[in-house]
Formats: C-alpha cells, sequence, structure tokens
C-alpha cells in the first residue's frame, strides 16, 4: 500500500484540507479527518509532472488533492499524456547539455546553410511579378517625399545608357522585368539600386562620377545581379525567419527583446545583405565579360568613389550592409584576369 | 427510511431510540441486523450512555449533512464518525464535506485580516533544463513543439507561485494552443502578404482584423481565465464582444490614429504632432478602460474583480515616465553641445556613443511605466475579500533589465531562464495578498472545478489567441 499525504480541496471553497491518500487493490481512499471516500484509481487524473513541484490528482467527483510528486503517480491516468516524455527529458542534465549542443548546431546549420538554401528554393517558385507593386509604391514613395528629383542628364546621355542596358539584360531570364530609372538625389549621393520587381534606379551623381560608359554599366550589371538573383524576395524572407527565430529563443526575455535579440537580428541580416552584394558582383563580372566589358571598370569606379566619399567602414565590418570595398575590388581585378 | 429493528442495538442503547438508515442501506452499522422498512414500536427507553465530548464543535455528517453535537460519535443517520464507513461508489448525495467539518474545527484558517503570503520558488537550473529541451524540439519541429514548450513553461512558472502555501496550477492544453498559434500565423502572414505584396487589398485586412481584435482580446482573455486554477477552483472570464467593442474603440481616436499611421494620413508635421499630441494625451484613458474591462468581468469563484483605478492616475505615470526620458534627453543634449564645441571633427563614433545614455534612459523610462502601472492596477484591484499590494520601483525594475540583459548577451543566451526566473522572483517579493475576510467566500460550482475543465468536450474555439 502507497500512503501519499497533502490537501485536499472541494472544488467550492478554495480552503485547504490537510488529507491523506491511500493506494490499495486498484481503488485509492482519501482520508480527512475522521472521513474516507474511496474512489477507483482508475477514475483519478493526474496533473502532468513539472520539475519538482506538486502533483494535482482530480477525484471523480470534482475534488481534488495535491501532494509532492511520488513515482506511484505515473501510474495512474495523466491529464496530459504527451507532456510524459517531455517531462522525462526535462529531468536530465545529460539530455540539457545535449540539448545545448543540438540547439546551437540547429541555429548555426540553419544560418550558414539551411536559411539561405530554404529561401532561395521558396524564391524560386514566387514570380518575380509579385514584387512589382512593392517596387512601384517604392519609387512612388521616393517620389513624393523628395528624396528623388528629376535627372537632369542630357537625353543622348539618356539615351546611350539605356541602349548598353538593353544589351547587358538581352539574353536574361527575367529580360522583360527590367526597367531603368534615371533620378537626381542629394541625400543619396552617388548611388544606384534594384528596387523589387526589377526597377533599376542610377543616380545622376553615380553616372557623372563615372570616366566611361562601361563603369556606368558596371554599376547597374551589379543591380541587374541583384534582380536577376532575386534578392529581394530571399532578404525579405531570409530576415522574416531570422528574426521569427530569434523572437521564439527570447520569447521567455520578451521585457528585454529588443536589447537582447536586436544585436543578434542586425549582424544576421547584415551578414545575408553581404553576401547577396557579393554575389551581385560576381554576377556582374561574369555578365560584362560574356558582353565584351571588362571588370577592371567596376573596380576603377569603387576606388574613385571610396577616395571620394572616404568612411571609416572598417570599423563597422560587422554591422556593414556592404561588403569592404578593398576586397570588392580586388574581386573584380581577379575576375579579369580569369 | 429503514429502521433497525433489534431492541439490544447499541445504538438504541446509547441514544434511546432505533438507528435509522439512508434508503438503500440493508444491515446495521451497529449490530449487523438486518433492517425493516417501518419504525419499530418499542417502550422501553433506556438511559443513554453519553461518551466522553471527544470533540469541541460539532461535525457534519457525510451522509445526511446534519449537523450533530461534537460530544455525538453516532449520527442519527447511521453513520459512526468513530469508524468512518468506506462506501464503494460516491454519489454526489451521500459525498461527505470534509471542508465544513475542517472549517468547523478550525476556526483560526478564518482569522481576518491576515496576509496570504506570496511566493515565487522557481529555480534556475530546473528552469534551464526544461527551458532548452524545449527550445530544441521547438527548433526541431519547425515550431510546431511551440504549443507544448509554452504550456510547459506556463506550468512551471503557475506551479512555483503559491499564495498561502498553495500553488497556482495552469490547466492549458497543447493541442488548443497550437490551433490559436496556427491561425495567429495564419493571419500575420495575410498581414505580411497584403503589406507588401497585394497593398490593395491592405484596407480589407485592416478592417476584418479591427472588427476580429474585440473577439481575439475576449476570447485569450477567457482561455487564460478558464485554464488558471488555485485550489481547485478555475477562474473565469465573462467578458463579452460588445464590451470588448466599446472599451477598445470608445472615442475612436487610438483607431483613427492607428488606421492613420498605417495609410500615411499625418503627411504635414503640423497634423502628425496634433495626432502624436491627441493620441499621447488619450492613451492613459484607453489603458484604463481595457484594464477594467479584463479585471472586472474576472472572477474567481463567485467573486468578480472590482478595479478601482482612474485615467488620470494611469496619465500621471506615464507623464512621470515622459519627465524621466525629456530630462536624460536634456542633459544629453547639453553634453553634446559642449563636445562639439571642443571637439572638432564630427565622428561616427561619437554619435554611437551618445546612443547609450539616450537608450539607457530609454530603459529607465520604460521600467518606470513597467513598475508603476503595475502597482496602479495591483493596488486598485480587489477580489472578494483580497486586496492587493504591489511596491515595484522604476529603478529596481531597470536596474533588472539592464544586469539580465547584459548577462544574456554575455552567456549567449544561456541565462535567459536565469532572467527569467529572477524576474518572476523580483516581481512575487514586491506583491502581498491581504485577505479582508473567509475565503470561504468564494463559492465554487461543478463548472469551475479542475476535473470539470478535464472532462468537458472541447468546441472549435476553445483556443489560445494570446501570444
Amino acid at each position: 500500500m502507497i500512503t501519499l499525504e497533502g490537501t485536499y480541496y472541494d472544488g467550492r471553497t478554495p480552503v485547504a484540507v490537510p488529507a491523506r491518500m491511500e493506494f490499495a487493490d486498484g481503488s485509492a481512499i482519501l482520508i480527512t479527518g475522521q472521513i474516507s471516500l474511496r474512489h477507483a484509481a482508475a477514475a483519478l487524473n493526474v496533473s502532468p509532472c513539472i520539475g519538482k513541484a506538486d502533483r494535482f490528482i482530480a477525484l471523480p467527483d470534482n475534488g481534488q488533492f495535491q501532494c509532492p510528486d511520488h513515482p506511484f503517480l505515473q501510474s495512474l491516468p495523466q491529464a496530459s499524456p504527451s507532456e510524459g516524455p517531455v517531462a522525462w527529458l526535462e529531468e536530465r542534465w545529460g539530455v540539457a547539455l545535449a540539448g545545448i549542443a543540438i540547439t546551437a548546431c540547429l541555429l548555426l546549420a540553419g544560418y550558414f546553410y539551411g536559411l539561405p538554401v530554404a529561401a532561395e528554393r521558396v524564391a524560386a517558385h514566387i514570380p518575380v511579378e509579385t514584387e512589382q507593386t512593392l517596387g512601384r509604391h517604392a519609387i512612388t514613395w521616393l517620389d513624393e517625399q523628395r528624396w528623388f528629383k528629376p535627372t537632369k542628364l542630357e537625353l543622348d546621355r539618356q539615351k546611350s545608357i539605356r541602349d548598353g542596358f538593353d544589351r547587358l539584360r538581352s539574353d536574361l531570364p527575367l529580360k522583360s522585368c527590367y526597367q531603368l530609372e534615371f533620378r537626381a538625389s542629394k541625400a543619396l549621393g552617388a548611388n544606384a539600386f534594384a528596387l523589387p520587381g526589377g526597377t533599376i534606379v542610377i543616380t545622376d551623381a553615380m553616372v557623372k562620377s563615372a570616366n566611361s560608359q562601361e563603369e556606368v554599366l558596371a554599376v547597374l550589371a551589379h543591380e541587374i545581379g541583384h534582380v536577376e538573383l532575386r534578392h529581394t524576395m530571399r532578404s525579405l524572407l531570409q530576415n522574416s525567419a531570422v528574426a521569427v527565430v530569434a523572437a521564439a529563443v527570447t520569447a521567455d526575455a520578451a521585457s528585454l527583446s529588443v536589447a537582447v535579440a536586436g544585436l543578434p537580428v542586425l549582424l544576421a541580416q547584415t551578414k545575408y545583405s553581404r553576401e547577396f552584394e557579393a554575389a551581385a558582383d560576381e554576377f556582374a563580372f561574369k555578365l560584362l565579360k560574356q558582353k565584351g566589358y571588362s571588370p577592371l571598370a567596376f573596380a576603377s569606379l569603387m576606388e574613385r568613389l571610396a577616395i571620394k566619399y572616404e568612411s571609416d567602414e572598417k570599423m563597422f565590418v560587422y554591422v556593414s550592409t556592404h561588403p569592404v570595398t578593398e576586397k570588392r575590388m580586388k574581386r573584380a581585378r581577379a575576375a579579369a584576369q580569369e | 427510511m429503514p429502521f433497525c429493528p433489534n431492541p439490544d442495538c447499541d445504538h438504541r442503547r446509547r441514544l434511546g431510540e432505533p438507528a435509522a438508515f439512508s434508503e438503500g442501506v440493508t444491515t446495521c452499522s451497529d449490530c449487523g441486523s438486518t433492517l425493516s422498512g417501518t419504525a419499530p414500536h418499542f417502550e422501553t427507553v433506556r438511559e443513554p450512555t453519553v461518551r466522553e465530548p471527544e470533540k469541541a464543535t460539532g461535525w457534519t455528517c457525510p451522509q445526511c449533512g446534519l449537523i450533530n453535537r461534537g460530544d455525538l460519535a453516532l449520527c442519527s443517520c447511521g453513520y459512526d464518525s468513530n469508524r468512518p464507513a468506506v462506501s464503494d461508489m460516491q454519489d454526489t448525495m451521500t459525498a461527505p464535506n470534509p471542508i465544513e467539518t475542517f472549517l468547523l474545527r478550525n476556526k483560526e484558517t478564518q482569522e481576518q485580516g491576515r496576509e496570504l503570503v506570496l511566493e515565487f520558488n522557481g529555480s534556475a537550473l530546473e528552469y534551464f533544463r526544461i527551458w532548452i529541451v524545449n527550445l530544441c524540439l521547438t527548433l526541431f519541429t519547425l515550431g510546431i513543439f511551440s504549443a507544448w514548450a509554452k504550456v510547459r513553461k506556463k506550468r512551471y512558472f503557475y506551479s512555483h507561485t503559491t499564495v498561502d502555501g498553495t500553488p497556482f496550477q495552469y490547466l492549458g492544453r497543447p493541442v488548443p494552443i497550437l490551433k490559436g498559434r496556427v491561425i495567429a500565423a495564419a493571419a500575420f502572414l495575410t498581414y505580411y502578404a497584403s503589406s507588401h505584396f497585394f497593398t490593395s487589398l491592405l484596407p480589407y485586412v485592416f478592417a476584418v482584423g479591427a472588427v476580429l481584435a474585440p473577439w481575439v482580446l475576449v476570447r485569450s482573455a477567457a482561455f487564460n481565465a478558464r485554464y488558471s486554477a488555485f485550489r481547485n477552483m478555475t477562474f473565469h472570464f465573462d467578458g463579452k464582444y460588445p464590451g470588448a467593442l466599446k472599451a477598445l474603440y470608445q472615442w475612436g481616436i487610438i483607431p483613427v490614429f492607428v488606421l492613420g499611421m498605417m495609410f500615411n494620413w499625418w503627411g504635414k508635421y503640423a497634423i502628425a504632432a496634433v495626432a502624436v499630441l491627441v493620441f499621447g494625451v488619450s492613451f492613459p484613458w484607453w489603458i484604463r478602460r481595457l484594464r477594467n474591462f479584463l479585471i472586472s468581468h474576472s472572477f474567481y469563484g463567485n467573486r468578480k474583480g472590482i478595479f478601482s483605478a482612474t485615467g488620470g492616475q494611469f496619465f500621471g505615470v506615464y507623464f512621470r515616465s515622459g519627465l524621466i526620458m525629456a530630462g536624460i534627453l536634456v542633459v544629453v543634449g547639453l553634453f553634446t553641445a559642449m563636445l562639439i564645441a571642443s571637439v572638432t571633427e564630427k565622428s561616427r563614433l561619437i554619435a554611437w556613443l551618445l546612443a547609450v545614455p539616450i537608450y539607457a534612459g530609454y530603459v529607465l523610462a520604460y521600467a518606470y511605466v513597467q513598475a508603476h502601472s503595475s502597482n496602479l492596477v495591483w493596488n486598485h484591484t480587489r477580489l472578494g475579500p483580497l486586496r492587493f499590494q504591489s511596491t515595484l520601483r522604476g529603478w529596481g525594475m531597470a536596474k533588472l533589465y539592464v544586469t539580465n540583459a547584459l548577462a544574456i548577451i554575455a552567456s549567449l543566451g544561456l541565462l535567459i531562464p536565469w532572467a527569467v526566473m529572477r524576474t518572476l522572483k523580483y516581481r512575487a517579493d514586491h506583491m502581498r495578498v491581504l485577505q479582508e475576510g473567509e475565503l470561504a467566500e468564494f463559492q465554487g460550482s461543478d463548472m469551475s472545478s479542475v476535473e470539470a475543465i478535464g472532462a468537458e468536450t472541447v468546441d472549435f474555439f476553445d483556443m489560445d489567441l494570446s501570444l
């Protein structure tokens, strides 16, 4: 016979009554003071084991008996059977240590390999047209907010760049999606972007910084790389996934989530961004060579821009969205040699 | 009603009358004779042998409910309290009531005006194992296990929080939580897709969201209440959709502001400033209305929460935290002015360094709001005979947040469970529960016992929508 000391609650008043429960021959006898109640053990319902906390045994007459955990309770009907194995795992330090290792491996594998591959696969199944609304909204917004002003480039210059651009895109799978836009912008300086859906914007300052048509095309080839490799969609997917995982891991420390999850999320997202830039560079070098241009043009333009907009980028390597310029130039020169 | 026909029965000797039994009993519990259906005729009334008074107070017969004198061990129905009968089948008619017996015997538990000790006794090491196992399984199952993880963690928090020595009990089950999470994820994806790709649908998505929001509020409050129990009595939330609608949207200021933010209505700076000001000033009243809705529809037993804080008091809390933030901004501003005057080159590094005190000020203001709005809510809530006293301090909370954040970052996240335990302990240490009346004032029903929750069929909308 097993006897457990505990407390009885009748379910009608929150009053705790010292009680004892005796188990024998498939029945459970609850004894409080001088009163005893017999129930079939099979009619009881035991709350799941959690840590070393007390267990609650629900009785068929709506009463409840609370007692410290005891191995015998596992043989009674469980209120939530699916939690049994989880509780078993939670009790063991070996499992916890393995859990640390597995969690770290899962997070790192997902971060370096799983997520980029998964995002690439998923993005391949989403037609680029779905992004076009987003791209249209972005450029309308930038125009309305006066980030962009109409271009001041001569029409001839625009025409020759457009012709070069058309030559670059002529054999690409997404060639019908592209749209080239010229804009002037003080705030953004010499810059070019690929907006979602294939709209590529190049600023007047960028065109003027370039010494030759080849250099302008080098920049456009890089932006074409972003579109062709679906970087908008992939970064959207990857960044959302990183944010969701970070939220899941730090869910318990929710009140600190910005302080705690902010930095790792920033590091992860900027790492992906740098990878996309490097991938777009590689794509551009290949495209340029294929069309008879030299990747050296890219290097010379980067060099000129770096001198013009000298920055302390080395200090911010890990939070920067772009790779270090020097590295990019080196890659361009190497690509020209190949 | 069967009676004992035996004239020499112990019962008749002691009490001078034949023992009577409840229907269905066939033999006398005192002498073993077969009972007869009619009261026997008897002349000789023997002097009852009065037994020594063993019990100071009366006791309730568990079979018939009659309250007997303490010096009598035998009830008129035949129940002998010295020899508790072990009945094989219990039914509600004859089930003994140990609580009343206990209350009658232990008057001191009903003393009034005492403090019920609130304690949190979770251990960081124990919780660490729970945390890591559940996190690992959640990642492994791509999030499906998160419903189980939530249940396990809540169970741990509840069962290590005790009031008057009794832990709380969390009764939530994983499947309804999983269902809620699937629906929440679908809603989020719809919002995400419509805000990024199908922008023409966005107004409709917002409209549907606004219509559903009160329903979500009511369902999640009801779920949380229903699946939280203390001493075998669950909590209960009876708020309904119209009430939630009113609490959320009354005056229309908050929804109009949020919509304006979403659809970029506040284009001009002047209009935006007015909108932010109106929003900021009315926000404390909105929070009060929401708290009031949640508390005054929450029940424990038959007692309902009463909330007495005013919007003005909430305004005070937010206003003072605003002053803290403003004070720090002024100090940082003065410091920057001095710095710019003395240092000629403007480096990005200086801007980064300035972010530190501003961020610290933000943490302090945030901690102040957390501590004092929590104090305000608890100190103005009554639940039947219970009052609460919350004494959180903004500075203490800020220290807690900062040390937690540093520890978590330095340990690459491994100290998250420790930080959680510490925070819960801190909160429990700053909370007192005062009892001004009898706990027996809370009356449960057949619906409120833990067993009733386990037996009920789960309806389709029984799901946890809170995050």
